[in-house]
């Protein structure tokens, strides 16, 4: 159920097989998230990169390999040790996933009225902490119909954050937004990380955006890891399959043409 | 040649991977042991959306059902000089076999029609997911206050359609068509058992609200995430839901009268 796993890093996923309907996603996966940092995940569309959060969660469970967090494996504990174990991590969703029916206030309220005791006073003074830290305090009674595609994903951190979780997961978090609203973003989860003492893990396609703060990058493609290093290292990598994807080339090592197109004269 | 038996084959093993997954569901909805302070608003709120919301047109249906099987019991029962059966044609017929039925076919169409697609709403937009990562349990959360509001509820509208298709054939045989009010109630009261004819109703709209209940959550917590995904969803739960009433009407008619 434990292993032993350096202290400095809070998820690390080993030899990881994973495949969902008839695909094979994973091949072999191997990678660690070290505490304290921001790690991205990088690929092309269609890799698999929001799989890796569902089973770092346990939502799915690998065919095999393992995945431990915090040094536990998440798929060898009970439901209610799971539960208990979820508690400490957190996500952000691509689409915020805010509960309809609930204002903001309600919305970010939410976990700490399942968790935990607290009298509603200083319920309210964490949700107004939490709002505040991502600007949107002046939405605290808005419902999520109300909001715009930024604002309901700054809601949705904050209530991420609600229980000071030790790892936070953003699910293509610059999805959508406005190149003002990516910047907000940007800043939100470098300051978050900085100021909470967090471990991010930012799954993204918006290269520019998250080399800016990541400490360390995942390049996941053909499931498995194509490259890692520092933001640095992976911007002068010699792999032509990373530079292509780094530099947003439209033809490569990945074709432009979908595999298995014939040609197209003959077809003609 | 080999196809169809292939397809046949793979229909009978996805159903039956179907039936193990609405039994793990429940089975980890139900078992847990609920948090009152926390569990009892949720189910107070579901039984006014299944239960309280379903009063009205089982109100109506029940009344409209009592009316005709009144005019037509009564034309019927002219012709053999025999009037005076029509308080027992109508309070056994309703209470034995419409009532509890009839109840159950529109709770699962407006409840469990409802049931489906908001929880199917609510994976399709991540919030199940986001639930399950907040360490929130939905099958604690969303699916167990569901499934009791429906075990509540339907017993309920059950024995309230009765009472007013009861009150229908009333108003018919003895308001409009002239039958002795005595005589009908009397007829009523003389073969209506508590034992034989209202436990059984019972027992049959507890079934009923077990089974419409849970293919209603299990539809919506396993279907697909999109909107053609809930739409079908919403749909096999109607027709699963009066094919599982009607059938299971027939088992318990059969074991109880």
């Amino acid at each position: 159920m434990t292993a032993h796993i350096p202290e400095d890093c809070i998820v690390r996923i080993e030899d990881l097989h994973f495949a969902y309907g008839g695909k094979q996603i994973y091949r072999g996966l191997d990678l660690q998230v070290p505490r304290g940092k921001i790690t991205a995940i990088l690929g092309p569309s269609g890799t698999g990169k929001t799989t890796v959060l569902r089973l770092i969660g346990a939502q799915l469970t690998p065919q095999r390999g393992r995945v431990y967090f915090n040094g536990t494996d998440v798929n060898a504990v009970s439901r209610p040790q799971l539960y208990r174990l979820r508690k400490q991590m957190s996500m952000l969703f691509q689409s915020g996933a805010l509960f309809a029916d609930m204002t903001v206030y309600e919305n970010v309220a939410f976990p700490l009225h399942e968790h935990t005791q607290l009298p509603e006073e200083l319920v309210r003074d964490i949700v107004l902490m939490k709002l505040e830290a991502v600007g949107m305090r002046a939405a605290v009674d808005l419902y999520p119909a109300e909001l715009s595609g930024g604002m309901a994903r700054r809601a949705a951190l904050a209530r991420s954050i609600a229980l000071d979780p030790d790892l936070i997961m953003y699910d293509e978090p610059f999805v959508g937004q406005d190149p003002i609203t990516k910047g907000v973003l940007v800043k939100l989860i470098s300051d978050l990380n900085a100021s909470l003492g967090l471990t991010s893990l930012v799954v993204t396609h918006d290269v520019r955006e998250i080399l800016e703060v990541a400490h360390y990058v995942y390049i996941l493609a053909e499931g498995r890891v194509l490259g890692e290093g520092t933001p640095a290292q992976i911007s002068h990598s010699d792999d032509p399959r990373v530079s292509q994807f780094i530099n947003g080339d439209f033809d490569g090592p990945y074709a432009f043409h979908l595999k298995g197109s014939k040609s197209y004269l003959e077809e003609l | 040649m080999l196809n169809f038996p292939g397809m046949l084959g793979r229909y009978g093993l996805k159903k039956i991977s179907a039936l193990g997954r609405s039994t793990i569901m429940l089975y980890h909805a139900l078992v847990a042991r609920p948090q009152l302070r926390k569990h009892f608003p949720l189910l107070v709120q579901e039984i006014y959306f299944v239960g309280v919301q379903s009063v009205i047109i089982i109100l109506v249906s029940g009344l409209f059902i009592g009316m005709v099987l009144g005019l037509q019991g009564f034309n019927i029962l002219k012709d053999f000089m025999a009037t005076g059966s029509l308080g027992t044609l109508v309070a056994l017929a309703i209470i034995r076999e419409l009532g509890p039925v009839v109840a159950a076919l529109l709770y699962a169409g407006r409840a469990g029609s409802a049931l489906t697609a908001e929880i199917g709403q609510l994976k399709a937009s991540e919030q199940l997911s986001a639930l399950e990562m907040m360490a929130v349990d939905p099958l604690r959360r969303i699916i167990a206050p569901r499934f009791w509001a429906g075990f509540i509820s339907l017993p309920l509208l059950s024995l309230l359609f009765c009472v007013v298709g009861i009150y229908g054939g009333k108003f018919v045989g003895v308001d409009w068509l002239g039958l002795d009010d005595g005589i009908y109630w009397s007829g009523m009261q003389n073969s209506v058992e508590l034992l034989a004819d209202l436990v059984p109703m019972l027992i049959k709209s507890v079934v009923f609200a077990v089974a419409c209940t849970w293919i209603a959550l299990f539809n919506g917590y396993d279907c697909r995430p999109t909107s053609a995904g809930i739409s079908a969803a919403t749909t096999a739960t109607v027709v699963q839901s009066s094919l599982a009433v009607l059938g299971l009407d027939f088992v318990l008619t059969a074991l109880m009268f």
